[in-house]
């Protein structure tokens, strides 16, 4: 056979590099709001069951923890997507940092404070003159609008509460050292169960009970994003495919758990915790239309946050803190 | 006043004069970072005068006239601070300028005195535990040797102790109050005082403990009379470097648990808002405290102990 010549083979090559370009994915980071945990398993599904390589996207899932606050992250550029509540991220916005929500996964809140029953509160009148412990680092809005509206005074005097910067576990209550403390319907109150507190010896407050719930796990992105239309398209892309990998995960929990397992580089959680966080979470995304942000919703967190009388987190209506376009484009 | 000395107040003078017409320029509307390069061009040559300035003024002696250049040296690093960061519009997030910190400052300035009542009150009581414990059984290990053998490989690790591991611990042992802040100070405190008390009586001359010997004084005699006087220079020592140790692992330990009151939680709590002008009046605050503290043991040991070599000049 005649030897090739080798120009012969420059249009293969063409054509092979032109292939390997289009199969080139975007890069997107994403930061989680706390560390691997059920709680943000629709990620995990949609990264592992390869729904982000589907839509050509390679996504890198930042885990977060203690001290890191979402909002901030973004703000310095560490990542494109942020998973964070709305409360902490009105109050970034109004402080300067332009985020926007484009998604929002959790349509019910799931905080609550937990009492113990021996120290004496039954209903939201006990809490006076009482030790109530809180989260800081974002998480702190809910809880003292909660206060506002109930009238409580949270700077130590008489008439008021006493409030805790609780770190991120449950012994102020088993240690007595609070009456309540804040937890999470997926969270902390089954670190409490596990610790050996029974049911009967707590009472649990719903944030939603309560009429004080606010939204919470959302997707957010900056303006300047969301304006790049390359950018918004990455972001649409992105939405699709985690919404999916969301009502994969709620419809298999079991699988949902395993892929949250086996991405946990810190080894720490244990699988029956996970598949009980996994039971609650599912009760906290939409159901139908999944990440979709109900605007009645939205209008409820912003009066609940504006109408703190001593300390409103937020003092103006937010104008542009959410947007639908990345939503509706990732319905296509 | 002589020919040299007029020129010196010529210039602080025209120095004066000219930080107060460039800033005024890049305030407000005025032009922002490159656009001003006129007023940088004139900011370096301000640099230049200033720094002749500090060299005269360097040469001063005298308790009042001394001061006079570091006074200026401060005064002019926080001019530039506030001229650069309005100058090149530095957002208020990533540092916000002198006259932000000051207005923060004084709007909180209620919840800020709350913090650092809180605050001081967790590191004098950690300081006064640590110091205290530290000197106590420094004595009791020079007194008994075996004590001293092994006492200084534990305390040793005492001191290693990384204040972020051991305060979360004091708060689940202590609560969340101010009695956690002061134990952690006092771990970390400990160590430095044992250590340099014992270095203080060791370093008695052999001379002047043979001569308390031929007096027949007993080991309670000699430690007070020679020993302990003789030590004093190390025990203020380690006064001194407890100061500021104590006040940064008071502050470090609120991270990690707290009322909502207290300079650490204050830094915490305000960072996680993006409200870093109150961070950085929370700063200037435990900065100037710190401060005071380490000064006033500085002026307690000059009292105590004039007779030392170091200040025979």
């Amino acid at each position: 056979m005649t030897i090739m010549k080798p120009t012969r083979l420059l249009p293969a090559l063409a054509l092979a590099l032109a292939a390997a370009g289009a199969h080139a994915q975007d890069k997107l980071t994403l930061q989680l709001k706390w560390v691997t945990q059920a709680q943000f398993a629709g990620y995990y599904v949609a990264k592992d069951k390869g729904y982000y390589k589907d839509v050509g996207l390679d996504v890198t899932i930042k885990a977060g923890g203690p001290d890191i606050n979402p909002s901030q992250v973004i703000a310095g550029g560490g990542a494109d997507v942020i998973v964070d509540w709305m409360p902490s991220a009105l109050a970034t916005r109004e402080k300067g940092v332009p985020i926007v929500n484009i998604a929002q996964v959790f349509q019910r809140s799931g905080m609550e404070l937990t009492c113990r029953n021996d120290s004496g509160v039954k209903s939201p009148a006990d809490f006076k003159g009482k030790t109530l412990g809180v989260w800081f680092f974002g998480n702190e809005y809910p809880f003292l609008s909660w206060m506002d509206k109930l009238g409580l005074k949270t700077n130590g005097e008489p008439d008021g509460v006493k409030v805790l910067k609780q770190g991120f576990n449950v012994d102020p209550l088993l240690q007595k050292q609070a009456a309540c403390i804040s937890t999470m319907t997926y969270n902390e109150y089954w670190q409490l169960i596990d610790a050996g507190m029974k049911p009967e010896q707590l009472t649990v407050f719903k944030y939603e009970d309560q009429g004080v719930a606010t939204l919470e796990d959302g997707l957010y992105a900056t303006e300047k994003s969301i304006a790049d239309p390359k950018m918004a398209d990455k972001l649409a892309r992105f939405v699709k495919a985690s919404m999916r990998g969301w009502d994969d995960a709620v419809k298999n929990e079991a699988d949902a758990v395993k892929i949250v397992l086996k991405n946990d580089a810190s080894g720490a959680q244990k699988e029956g915790h996970q598949k009980r966080m996994m039971g609650e979470i599912a009760k906290l995304v939409g159901t139908g239309k999944t990440g979709q942000l109900d605007m009645k919703a939205y209008e409820r967190t912003v009066d609940t946050l504006m109408k703190g009388k001593s300390e409103p987190v937020i003092t103006k209506k937010p104008v542009g803190a959410v947007t639908d376009k990345i939503w509706l484009a990732a319905q296509k | 006043m002589n020919r040299r000395n007029g020129v010196t107040v010529l210039a602080v003078l025209v120095l004066a004069a000219l930080a107060f017409a460039l800033l005024s320029r890049v305030q407000g509307d005025g032009p922002k970072g490159a656009d001003a390069a006129g007023v940088w061009w004139l900011l370096a040559g301000w640099v230049v005068l200033l720094w002749f300035v500090l060299g005269r003024l360097a040469k001063l002696e005298g308790r009042v006239l001394g001061l006079l250049a570091p006074a200026l040296f401060g005064l002019a690093l926080l001019y530039l601070w506030e001229i650069l960061v309005v100058g090149w519009e530095v957002p208020r997030v990533l540092l916000p300028a002198p006259h932000a910190v000051g207005e923060a400052l004084s709007a909180r300035w209620g919840a800020l005195w709350a913090d650092f009542r809180q605050t001081a009150l967790s590191v004098l009581a950690g300081y006064a535990a640590g110091c205290g414990s530290g000197f106590a059984v420094a004595l009791l290990a020079d007194r008994y040797k075996l004590l001293q053998r092994g006492l200084l490989p534990l305390a040793g690790l005492a001191g290693a102790v990384p204040i972020v591991g051991i305060a979360p611990i004091m708060v689940m042992w202590f609560g969340f109050d101010w009695q956690s802040k002061a134990a952690v100070a006092a771990i970390v405190t400990f160590f430095p005082m044992l250590v340099n008390t014992l270095a203080g009586l060791a370093s008695v001359d052999a001379m002047h403990r043979d001569l308390m010997r031929t007096y027949g004084a007993g080991h309670a005699a000699t430690l007070l009379k020679l020993r302990l006087p003789s030590a004093l220079p190390f025990v203020f020592n380690a006064l001194k470097i407890n100061s500021t140790l104590a006040l940064i692992s008071a502050i470090v330990a609120e991270f990690f648990g707290s009322p909502i009151y207290g300079l650490g939680f204050r830094i915490s709590a305000e960072v996680a808002r993006m409200n870093v002008d109150v961070v950085w009046a929370a700063i200037a605050l435990a900065a100037l405290a710190g401060s005071l503290f380490y000064g006033l043991i500085a002026l307690v040991e000059r009292a105590m102990t004039f007779w030392h070599a170091s200040y025979r000049a």
